[in-house]
């Protein structure tokens, strides 16, 4: 059966990553943003501002739910209370879906604080189709992963991403966030076409878009969310956006992050990619363009590094 | 494409040795946990992880080492601006390495990354060489104030009850203290230290000059009002008479406790009564409870 474009979910609009540094401009502006994603594991415990804030912003904003530690792709047992603790936030801030990465994140326990790729191969997809149902059990709604970028692959896949995560999201009935970055920076990284890739996403099952920015070292590229997003990426959106129609789009800015403004106006950018004409460059795998920086650093760090400072007088 | 396909979980433990080894990927590869996982040298690696057009193995895997030390690290410098200020780049960065490989993270959240570090630090702590407080005891002060900062700061708060006002307290007449105890707010901490490092991790966070302080016995209160940590020095009969009503001792139990060598001096009830202003506007009580007659 063919499912609901976007899963039924509805396309709110034009959103950005909520983050503290931005808590004093959104409380004091309450600016024209469609809706705001929030990284849960920065609130799912929180008995604080973060917290206070996020119920202030999500009377006035759709809130969507953003993980970073689900670990759905690791050996280690499902942690029953994480779920537990995701769902009650996401009961409490109506939260328009539940998202997180198609990754691990640790094992034997242990948490690296990283979206680490998988193998993709039969073995690990009935792995974590297997998952994905007891979450999508748990949270009583249905899981909607992520592309992570990645830098590395696996000598035991078998399949390239693109079509572990389409076999992925069918048999699991999971819905996809198509980060249209991550799809460029693995396509350097790995040498694949982006625009393949793509054309073979499910398109029905695309509930949201990810935009960022992203660090060149040269020889590959590091998913730091850390700058503006680049024309390739911008090009890749305007695909995108006419592969799957009205998604909802979220930017995301987690190092260096400028002014609120600076931020918003990023997004509204991508208005200027939709229903308009593709132009000849999309899909370009090269890994240098003339907006892009480079980097020397041995240590860029890729996202996400979700850290809240403590406010003391 | 291997004819036989490694088990998921040998790959990832063997992952999470290579990229959590401190010397780096290639010397993680060759670590005996990762090779008691998949028996490959760094030579060989191309075994498990495959080449890119532009990196070898080894330098992709050194990707997420790099990053997975880089970004821990962030965040402890975050949580720790004070201690990272003490210590210099350098000295904080290796002790900082040191504590991920005693206590890596276990957690979901980066929240609790520095929940051990004062414990690392006093298990690491070099021998006294001299009598009285020395460096590793500011190192620890330092570390615990800022670990409480972000466990009040993120922890449960009372911003939206109505808490005990001075007058309040006042009102009760005292005849009925042995009786009274007073509840506290569950954001309030009360800290002892060797040094007065409050001054000093408010200077840093104020990103103002600030000198290492002098040894000093320092009794902090610590909580949270408007969602914003608040820290106030007290006093050493101050600070134990606070301890004793925290633990549920009755008012004048407390007091005679607490105070008893100072009780009988004239100007003590005058005192205890500015005391317990302070400790209202504060927000240090959420109630007085009376027990039943």
């Amino acid at each position: 059966m063919i499912p609901a474009p976007r899963l039924g979910h509805p396309n709110l609009g034009l959103g950005i990553g909520l983050r503290s540094v931005h808590y004093p401009h959104i409380l004091e502006h309450y600016p024209d943003v469609d809706w705001f994603e929030i990284i849960s594991e920065n609130y799912m415990d929180s008995r604080g501002r973060p917290r206070y804030v996020l119920e202030q912003i999500s009377e006035r904003y759709p809130i969507v739910m953003h993980g970073v530690s689900l670990s759905i792709g690791s050996t280690d047992p499902l942690d029953r209370d994480y779920l537990a603790k995701l769902k009650n936030l996401a009961d409490q801030v109506n939260a328009g879906w539940v998202s997180d990465h198609v990754c691990w994140t640790g094992v034997a326990g242990l948490n690296a604080h990283d979206l680490l790729p998988i193998p993709y191969n039969e073995a690990t997809l009935r792995h974590v189709v297997a998952r994905i149902r007891i979450v999508q059990d748990i949270l009583e709604r249905p899981l909607v992963l992520e592309n992570p970028s990645s830098y590395v692959t696996f000598a035991d896949s078998t399949m390239p991403e693109c079509e572990f995560i389409n076999r992925l999201a069918a048999e699991a009935d999971c819905g996809l966030l198509l980060d249209v970055n991550n799809v460029y920076v693995s396509s350097v990284n790995h040498d694949f076409d982006p625009v393949e890739y793509l054309n073979n996403v499910p398109h029905e099952r695309v509930v949201q878009f990810h935009l960022a920015g992203h660090t060149n070292c040269r020889t590959h590229l590091i998913d730091t969310h850390d700058g503006h997003v680049i024309d390739p990426v911008w090009e890749l959106y305007r695909l995108a956006h006419r592969l799957c129609g009205g998604v909802s789009t979220l930017l995301e800015w987690d190092a260096k992050i400028p002014e609120f403004p600076v931020v918003h106006s990023e997004v509204l950018k991508s208005r200027d990619y939709m229903n308009s004409e593709l132009a000849e460059s999309v899909g370009t795998t090269e890994p240098v363009s003339s907006s892009d920086l480079f980097s020397e650093s041995p240590a860029t760090v890729p996202h996400p590094a979700a850290y809240v400072k403590a406010e003391v007088e | 494409m291997n004819s036989q396909q490694r088990d998921l979980e040998r790959i990832q433990r063997w992952m999470q040795s290579v990229i959590m080894h401190p010397d780096g990927a290639a010397a993680g590869v060759e670590s005996k946990a990762a090779r008691d996982q998949i028996d490959v040298n760094s030579r060989d690696v191309e075994q498990v992880v495959s080449r890119s057009k532009n990196l070898t193995s080894l330098e992709r895997l050194s990707i997420y080492g790099n990053a997975y030390y880089a970004r821990l690290l962030e965040c402890l410098h975050e949580e720790f601006p004070a201690l990272h200020r003490v210590l210099g780049d350098d000295a904080f960065d290796g002790f900082a390495l040191e504590y991920l490989q005693a206590y890596p993270s276990e957690s979901y959240t980066l929240s609790n990354l520095g929940t051990k570090l004062p414990r690392f630090l006093e298990e690491t702590r070099p021998a006294r060489t001299v009598d009285g407080p020395d460096w590793a005891d500011l190192l620890i002060d330092v570390a615990r104030l800022e670990r409480a900062y972000a466990e009040v700061f993120d922890g449960p708060g009372v911003e939206d009850d109505q808490l005990l006002t001075a007058d309040e307290l006042l009102k009760i007449p005292q005849d009925r203290w042995p009786d009274v105890t007073l509840v506290p707010v569950p954001c309030l901490k009360l800290m002892t230290f060797t040094y007065p490092v409050h001054e000093y991790a408010s200077a840093v966070r104020q990103q103002a000059d600030a000198e290492f302080p002098e040894a000093s016995p320092t009794y902090l209160a610590i909580t949270r009002r408007d969602y914003i940590v608040r820290r106030e020095q007290q006093t050493a009969e101050q600070y134990n008479l606070l301890g004793a009503l925290c633990d549920g001792v009755p008012l004048s139990q407390a007091i005679e406790k607490s105070c008893r060598h100072i009780a009988d001096s004239e100007d003590f009830a005058l005192a205890l009564g500015v005391w317990f202003r302070k400790w209202s506007v504060a927000g240090y009580f959420h109630r007085a409870e009376l027990a039943a007659d």
